[in-house]
């Protein structure tokens, strides 16, 4: 039997490794998280208000999802400005998500720190290295506009109960308006250059076209307060619950090879990964959200999904490819969104926040970060310190397909007796959109 | 644990509980050999940080002595103690610290024999709590 | 180290935490105009998937984040030890525990996850009980905390160990408040003394903008709770504010938008424990004389070991730091 570890594997969240058995037949790939995360349990014993910054650590999301738990806790709602404040932070985080994902993309196959010097420029021929520092600029914009709403880029800290810390600067509209109009462009130029050298022709991602799990269920946020939508793998709806009923659709399974547990449908029961069945699993993220097939709300990012679907056909989809190009869909969206909320009267209010009058014993907040949905739920006693939390993020959530993707992402270089590298990068490049 | 001598370090005001203690010595009182004394001004200046390095250095109590108050020669330097000690020994006990093992007491100078007292319970006390473990792995 | 046509080999490597770290330094690369001019980045799994054996051609810098949680982490920090000139905590997680290290407070008794028994199943790292910081498991050469660190922070770390001086980008200090070394280091390249620490001098206070006044406040307040969100010392108005026994360097960021200190530079350099010198600012607030309204009030201030050493408590809670091993 031999045994291969990927570990050093690019461009992913959590520290994880890829193990490959092959033992006469075909490999079995283990997707492995190779440090313990327990964000719960970091939860218990603290006060309430501190959760939104503690809980920053699992991504800069959960600090707006851990807020908006705060004011069902507290029984308030936050004034406009507050909101909309919040929600530009939120439309921010996906820019500077997905740009950094189209960054590493773009960046897959030549260092991002190679000096221009040492490159050869091929007139006539879109650069990749221009892309990449245009992206690498934006990135730059995006942080700055999320240090400006959030105080700190990835660890925000201005979502508070009730609202927000502090009301914005005079100077900070403006900038915020200006920095949402750049990444919109940003945006807009990269999918003109993903549409020549990535979609559907895919140079970027030849080695990775055929790659796809599912379709699967997938999870997302419903359109109407605290309510989730689950589909099926075909894109049908389910069913529509409440968000606090998330723990009973939804299940945790641990394996004694990972550190993070997978997560599935209780009702279905959970199927070994070995066997390959993606039945009892869901997803969540970019494509979840778009598996309904339902139109986009904005002009550029749906005139994006439309190019998806005459290429790749309608909705749902599973694929790698599909994922990506999602992935170009929400960031369009996002940028279009922020441009229309950095605008001073949305983002101008007196008072930033609610100040609560008494102190409750339950909170809980789901919300779409760039990842996909994740969800806070918790219990306070009444000095408002943290009896028992429940968390699901998006990472946990997507846990068992990114172990599929592994999974198919080595068997055809296996099958046919390519060097290592080649499913090592099979196996980056398949994750990376999820 | 009969034979664990605990090591015990006193911070003592120098108005009246160094005295109280200097007058249980020149009058023969028994006391117990295992406490060290650390003459202060007062004990409002007591920094927190003294108790926690005397514990973190191998102390197994800590006594802090000071004027009864209204008695501070510095007039309310003891209150600043006062104001301290409870929120220092909710923190203690959050780390896993016993209750009995940090004090605060007020003892006058006329007062060699509640020193005395004091300071014996005290090791009794802790002999019994055994050696104070810092919850190094 | 850096003549004339030799660039510096930098790695970047984070343990246990998050990647916060690694992205605020692909940041970097935007802003020092081109990182690649100076560096030859040979190791950085998170961006180029460079393989350990990388390592072993030696490297001059190497950038390390994250918490010491598992074997896996001990071992990437004895190996970067090892191999690199320059060894350096990036973050909260690596210079003191960071948030990993509230794990500490109740260290469980059953390790994470069961040993797996059957063979062709692959192996975990085993975890270590404690989270530790970097310095407690090697020696470590610079620091530079936050948590995330703040960008001009970083830069001044890398223009002082990369650029050694010579990268043309100019970035203002003066909210940072540096020692002179570090602030020397980044003009002219001159290496610090070993140990220092990329971050201002003194405490908090130093930098925040807010107004302090009288500080007898008698209350305990909650952050939840109205308070003036601009202005006055968050401290005097009752709240825990931990920026009087936490280092310099952010610029009073989180006082700066109206929310208290929560301690992620670590403790200020000349107090000796953090939880210690809370309490002596928190009880310098109350202004009772009467024994049973102070423990009342005492009972209204909740977590006090989580929150004083939120991010500090391997490495800078005095009681509770293991020695060296």
């Amino acid at each position: 039997m031999s045994k291969v570890t990927f570990d050093s594997l690019r461009w992913l969240e959590q520290p994880a490794q890829v193990t490959v058995t092959v033992n006469g037949g075909p490999p079995r790939a283990y997707f492995q998280a190779t440090s313990p995360r327990d964000a719960a349990a970091l939860c218990k014993g603290r006060l309430v208000e501190e959760l939104p910054r503690i809980l920053s650590i699992l991504s800069p999301a959960h600090h707006l999802c851990a807020a908006q738990a705060l004011d069902r806790l507290f029984n308030v709602e936050p004034p406009a400005v507050a909101l909309n404040m919040r929600e530009a932070l939120r439309r921010v985080l996906f820019v500077r998500h997905f740009l950094r994902k189209f960054y590493f993309l773009a960046s897959s196959q030549e260092s991002p720190f190679a000096e221009l010097r040492s490159r050869e420029v091929r007139p006539g021929k879109r650069d990749l290295h221009g892309v990449v520092q245009d992206l690498s600029r934006h990135l730059s914009l995006a942080q700055e506009a999320a240090i400006i709403l959030g105080g700190r880029a990835d660890h925000p800290v201005t979502a508070v109960a009730g609202g927000v810390s502090r009301s914005l600067r005079e100077e900070h509209h403006p900038r915020l308006a200006e920095i949402a109009a750049a990444c919109r462009d940003c945006a807009v130029r990269l999918s003109a250059f993903v549409r020549e050298d990535v979609f559907p022709a895919g140079k970027l991602l030849a080695d990775v076209q055929d790659i796809a799990v599912g379709p699967l269920a997938s999870l997302s946020l419903a359109p109407e307060p605290d309510r989730l939508i689950l589909r099926d793998a075909k894109g049908k709806e389910l069913e529509r619950f409440a968000t606090t009923a998330l723990f009973d659709k939804v299940a945790l399974q641990r394996e004694p090879w990972s550190y993070e547990p997978f997560a599935f449908l209780k009702d279905k029961g959970w199927k070994d990964l070995a066997a390959g069945s993606a039945e009892s699993l869901f997803f969540v993220g970019p494509l979840a959200r778009l598996n309904g097939g339902e139109a986009v709300a904005t002009p550029l990012a749906e005139a994006e999904r439309l190019r998806l679907v005459e290429a790749m056909g309608p909705f749902p989809h599973g694929g790698v490819l599909a994922a990506y190009w999602a992935m170009l869909v929400q960031l369009l969206e996002a940028a279009e969104v922020l441009v229309a909320t950095c605008e001073v009267e949305k983002l101008s209010g007196p008072a930033p926040r609610t100040i609560p009058t008494a102190l409750g014993q339950e909170g809980h907040a789901a919300l779409e970060s760039p990842q996909g949905l994740i969800y806070h739920r918790f219990r306070a006693d009444e000095r408002g310190v943290v009896q028992e939390a429940q968390i699901l993020d998006a990472a946990t959530a997507n846990n068992a397909l990114l172990a599929l993707l592994a999974q198919r992402a080595v068997e055809e270089p296996v099958a046919q007796s390519k060097p290592w590298e080649v499913a090592r990068k099979r196996v980056e490049l398949s994750l990376l959109p999820f | 644990m009969s034979d664990f001598e605990p090591q015990i370090i006193a911070f003592l005001c120098n108005w009246c509980t160094y005295v109280a203690a200097d007058a249980a010595g020149v009058s023969r009182f028994i006391q117990k050999p295992n406490v060290r004394v650390i003459r202060m001004n007062c004990s409002g200046m007591v920094d927190p940080s003294y108790i926690i390095k005397a514990f973190a250095s191998g102390a197994d109590g800590v006594l802090v002595g000071g004027c009864w108050p209204g008695d501070c020669h510095y007039i309310s330097g003891n209150i600043k103690a006062m104001r301290r000690a409870p929120l220092l020994q909710k923190l203690l006990g959050e780390l896993g610290m016993e209750e009995l093992r940090f004090r605060l007491k007020w003892i006058a100078a006329s007062e060699p024999g509640p020193y005395q007292k004091t300071i014996n319970e005290m090791t009794e006390e802790i002999r019994k709590l055994g050696p104070y473990k810092r919850s190094a792995a | 180290m850096s003549r004339p046509g030799q660039k510096v080999k930098l790695a970047v490597h984070t343990a246990t935490g998050c990647r916060a770290c690694e992205q605020g330094m692909l940041d970097v690369n935007n802003e020092v105009s081109e990182l690649g001019r100076f560096a030859e980045v040979v190791f950085w799994p998170y961006v180029l998937g460079t393989p350990w054996e990388a390592v072993e051609g030696g490297v001059d810098v190497a950038l390390f984040a994250g918490a010491i949680h598992t074997e896996a982490d001990r071992q990437a920090a004895m190996k970067l030890r090892e191999r690199s000139k320059i060894l350096v905590s990036v973050g909260a997680c690596a210079a003191f525990g960071g948030l990993p290290g509230l794990v500490n407070l109740a260290p469980p008794a059953e390790p994470a996850v069961a040993a797996t028994e059957s063979e062709d199943k692959p192996t975990l790292p085993r975890t270590e009980p404690r989270a530790l910081a970097l310095s407690q498991v090697v020696e470590v050469d610079y620091v530079v905390p936050g948590c995330p660190p703040t960008q001009n922070l970083l830069w001044a770390a890398t223009l002082a160990l990369v650029c050694r001086g010579e990268s043309p980008a100019r970035l203002s200090y003066s909210v940072a408040r540096l020692p002179e070394a570090v602030a020397e280091a980044i003009t002219s390249g001159v290496l610090p003394p070993r140990g220092t620490v990329f971050a201002g001098e003194k405490a908090v206070c130093g930098s925040c903008s807010r107004v302090k006044e009288e500080k007898k406040s008698g209350t305990c307040k909650r952050p939840y709770q109205a308070y003036d969100l601009t202005g006055r010392c968050l401290l005097e108005q009752g709240l825990v504010c931990q920026g009087v026994a936490t280092q310099e360097g952010c610029g009073g960021l989180c006082t700066g938008v109206g929310v208290p200190c929560r301690g992620c530079f670590g403790k200020a350099p000349a107090i000796m424990d953090p939880g210690a010198k809370m309490v002596s600012a928190i009880a310098s607030t109350f202004d009772s004389k009467n024994a049973q309204e102070i423990a009342g009030l005492v009972g209204s201030f909740v977590d006090l070991a989580g929150t004083f050493y939120r991010y500090s408590l391997p490495s800078q809670c005095a009681l509770l730091a293991p020695r060296r091993g």
